[in-house]
């Protein structure tokens, strides 16, 4: 593998740690940041978390992480990789409780897992198949494509030319997202056992 | 679609790997970070990790001709292998309060267990749930089997009678906000001779959230009854896992080729 | 620290123990299972696996015996042969060893067996050094032996896509009770990394003393993806038979002409094991003593125990006469075998001592609680 360095973006949303050990195992050092200069130095960002998307963008200012993400993402195009909570603040807007800004890299907005037809239990957890529609380097001799997921929303692009893959849960959701530098998954590869290991192994590798 | 889960359960008494029967024989398997290292690399859908000690003396000794660490608690040992377990990691096991949660998730789990506790203080259920999230909470209740043919809840271990009636108790559990229910046959417990499919399945017809099944595998014919009879959305052994090469991976082959729909 | 109620195993042995509220420990437990298991059933069951293994249209051999060229390989051959009526190849792991009597018995194998037998000989050379390095990291010369008996009968039947092997007793089944009996525990890669190799591999001893990848061939275990391919599988014969060493040894003696050890061991009364490897009863077994206060004498007092042919006053004996002596003849052999002062032998033995165990006395003498001292 070429020389990164990769940083986890810490922003208080929890899961950094699980993160941690994926590229651990995979021998990969990585370091876990909110600090604006060792973000600034590094050439593969990957922003996890679990909760609520309000709180989550709460945290990011409050970091000033959002001007510091806008610079090294869309300005220095950093490769970038938003995992769970971390795909969905991608978004221009989230709709949880009350409408709430999001870093707005990829149009659209995040919503609640429709499940009136289907009936099902919310939030949508286990392992659940993924539907691949377009190329995406994250998944690069992955098998089997099926992957962890724990969550009540998603977010919806407002073209799908960004969505790689989707996941049926009564609806189909994107499951994944790609555009020029920025990656999303909505699962987590760090609790989808080689599958997910492999998802990091592929980001990392991409240059 | 959504999969059917195979969950190894792994039971701890001071530090060290066991398998049990009927919840008051037991043998030591070995250590806990080297079978997560095996079954991590097996096709496993989670893990859980059930502490069962009862004096909590973890062992003192200082035992320098093996490569591996010595654990001394419970948090430590989650701690070291939740650092090479790549699947979601439950742990349990005398948790009684927020604060022994807080400990556990600090350490990297993804949702705890509790048993005695969830019955004596039922209020820790809906506390938890509200805290961590209902699907952070899993409710583990072992069962056993009256002399009158009627079920009975028991905790502590198997040893303290609660006069509750299994169904009943798992359908409050889960109004109290409970995410998963742990179901455990204590008379099944290493018997090998399968699930308590009757008991299984007067649970699931009972709840909503999803019921694990424990107690009793002694073939892989067995974790596909207790799905396709039992109606459990998980199942789970305790002790047939640690008899041979693979064993996750061939148990799986096994239950894609009765038509479950797991993932392998 | 305390002993076995029936054996005479202590808490703080080698081999993992759980006691019951009777103080009897669980390879007690497991070892009254024999006795009460249909073993014409097992039989039975084994004749029906084997015949699922054996190859088609005789092709290829039909199973691999990992054989030391002791009373159980023999056995087991015995069994394989002239019960299952399965040819196997027969795969020995040379540690360089070797009694005469044991060498002998080795080598008459394919001539009182109708079988081909492959004996792989590691260089001298690889093997001092392992011994020396292995002594100093975990207090146990015979590493070598533990990973490569558990090693390359396994890559050959990779090698030779051979699907089954048959093995004698699960060890830590038989003498802790890690099983039960009716768990048909199998030969797997965590037992053997983690209880044979005590969580050390190969790649643990390159760079030590020069030694370099191409020296530790044999002692690679195939990967996970060539055990799931091969589909190679190892199963007990101690989950189908009877086992009993002592009957086993007469039955091999009587038909096969197998010889018994010339010269009686000094730590244990038993003449029938180990032949194969001399340090086993000799100073292998005396850093046991060292590191957890119990030696060979102990384990073959337990199993005869548990087999009805010795009493447990007997048992306690053979400890106190045989358990403490330190193996002059064997230590020096090995001192010269691989180059070290007993001096050091002795520093390094000690710094393996458990703590819960041993203790210094007022004179600064090593003492420990004794099984005979017990009320």
């Amino acid at each position: 593998m070429k020389k990164q360095s990769v940083v986890i973006i810490d922003y208080g949303m929890g899961n950094v740690g699980s993160v941690k050990n994926a590229l651990d195992f995979l021998h990969v050092e990585s370091a876990t940041s909110k600090d604006k200069g060792v973000i600034k130095k590094a050439s593969h960002l990957i922003l996890p978390g679990v909760g609520a998307f309000a709180e989550g963008m709460r945290r990011l200012r409050e970091r000033g992480l959002v001007e510091t993400l806008k610079e090294e993402v869309l300005g220095n195009k950093k490769l970038f990789l938003g995992v769970c909570l971390g795909m969905q603040l991608l978004a221009e807007v989230g709709e949880e409780d009350e409408i709430n800004k999001g870093l707005g890299f990829i149009k659209g907005r995040v919503v609640k897992l429709d499940t009136k037809s289907s009936k099902l239990p919310l939030p949508h957890i286990g392992w659940n198949d993924l539907i691949m529609v377009r190329d995406n380097p994250l998944f690069k001799d992955v098998s089997p494509l099926i992957f962890y997921f724990v969550h009540s929303y998603y977010l919806k692009p407002k073209t799908e030319s960004v969505i790689t893959a989707y996941c049926d849960y009564g609806i189909k959701f994107a499951a994944s997202v790609w555009k020029n530098n920025i990656f999303g998954a909505q699962f987590h590869p760090e609790r989808s056992q080689m599958s997910g290991i492999k998802v990091y192994e592929n980001f990392l590798n991409i240059s | 679609m959504l999969k059917k889960r195979l969950i190894p359960c792994m039971l701890l008494q001071n530090g060290q790997i066991v398998k049990s029967i009927g919840f008051s024989d037991y043998q030591i398997i070995g250590n806990p970070k080297i079978a997560i290292k095996f079954f991590n690399a097996w096709s496993v859908d989670e893990i859980i990790f059930l502490d069962i000690s009862r004096e909590k003396e973890y062992t003192k000794r200082i035992r320098t001709d093996y490569n591996f660490k010595m654990l001394y608690s419970f948090a430590e040992i989650v701690l070291e292998c939740a650092k090479i377990c790549f699947v979601p990691l439950t742990a349990g096991g005398g948790i009684k309060t927020i604060d022994d949660m807080l400990v556990l998730f600090k350490s990297g789990v993804d949702k705890v267990c509790i048993n005695t506790y969830a019955a004596k203080t039922p209020n820790l259920i809906t506390e938890s749930a509200r805290k961590f999230g209902s699907q952070a909470i899993v409710v583990s209740i072992d069962v056993k089997k009256k002399s009158n043919g009627k079920y009975e809840v028991f905790i502590a271990g198997g040893s303290e009678s609660t006069g509750l009636d299994p169904v009943n108790w798992a359908v409050k559990a889960q109004k109290l906000g409970a995410g998963e229910i742990f179901l455990n046959s204590i008379d099944k417990d290493g018997s090998l001779s399968g699930y308590d499919l009757g008991l299984i399945k007067s649970v699931t017809s009972a709840v909503n959230i999803p019921v694990i099944a424990c107690g009793g595998v002694g073939k892989w014919q067995d974790l596909v009854d207790g799905i396709k009879i039992g109606n459990a959305i998980a199942v789970s052994a305790a002790n047939i896992f640690h008899f041979t090469e693979q064993s996750t991976k061939h148990a799986k082959k096994y239950m894609v080729d009765s038509g479950i729909d797991v993932r392998i | 620290m305390h002993f076995c109620k029936k054996c005479v195993y202590p808490s703080a042995s080698a081999v993992k123990l759980t006691f019951d509220e009777h103080g009897v420990c669980s390879g007690c437990r497991v070892a009254e299972e024999k006795k009460k298991i249909d073993w014409d059933k097992r039989s039975k069951m084994l004749k029906d696996l084997a015949q699922k293994y054996r190859a088609r249209n005789g092709g290829n051999y039909d199973c691999i015996i990992p054989v030391s060229g002791g009373k159980d390989s023999y056995f087991q051959t015995h069994y394989v042969t002239k019960v299952l009526r399965l040819k196997p190849l027969l795969v020995t792991y040379h540690g360089n060893n070797y009694l005469p009597e044991g060498e002998y018995n080795l080598s008459r194998m394919r001539q009182v067996f109708d079988v081909d037998h492959i004996i792989f000989r590691p260089s001298e050379k690889a093997l001092i050094k392992l011994n020396r390095i292995c002594f100093k990291k975990m207090g146990d010369m015979n590493w070598h032996a533990h990973c490569g008996i558990f090693t390359y009968p396994v890559q050959i039947a990779v090698k030779f896509k051979i699907k089954l092997i048959v093995w004698g007793e699960h060890g830590y089944m038989d003498l802790g009770g890690m099983y039960s009996l009716n768990d048909f525990p199998e030969m797997t890669a965590k037992y053997r990394f983690e209880h044979a190799c005590r969580g050390f591999d190969w790649y643990d001893m390159v760079g030590d003393e020069g030694l370099r990848e191409q020296d530790l061939f044999w002692a690679k275990y195939p990967s996970e993806k060539e055990l799931e391919e091969s589909g190679v599988r190892g199963i007990y014969l101690g989950n189908y038979v009877d086992w009993d060493a002592n009957v086993h040894y007469k039955l091999v003696q009587k038909l096969y002409g197998w010889q018994e050890a010339r010269q009686p061991f000094e730590r244990t009364y038993r003449r029938f094991s180990n032949l194969d490897d001399m340090h086993e009863n000799g100073i292998h077994d005396y850093l046991k003593y060292i590191k957890f206060g119990y030696g060979r004498a102990t384990d073959h007092a337990c199993k005869d125990i548990r087999a009805g042919y010795i009493t447990r006053e007997k048992g306690i004996e053979m400890v106190r006469k045989h358990d403490y002596v330190k193996p002059r003849r064997d230590l020096e052999r090995w001192l010269k075998y691989i180059g070290m002062r007993e001096a050091e032998f002795d520093r390094i033995a000690d710094t393996f001592r458990d703590p819960r165990v041993w203790r210094k006395n007022k004179k600064g003498k090593w003492e420990k609680d004794n099984i005979w001292d017990e009320k």
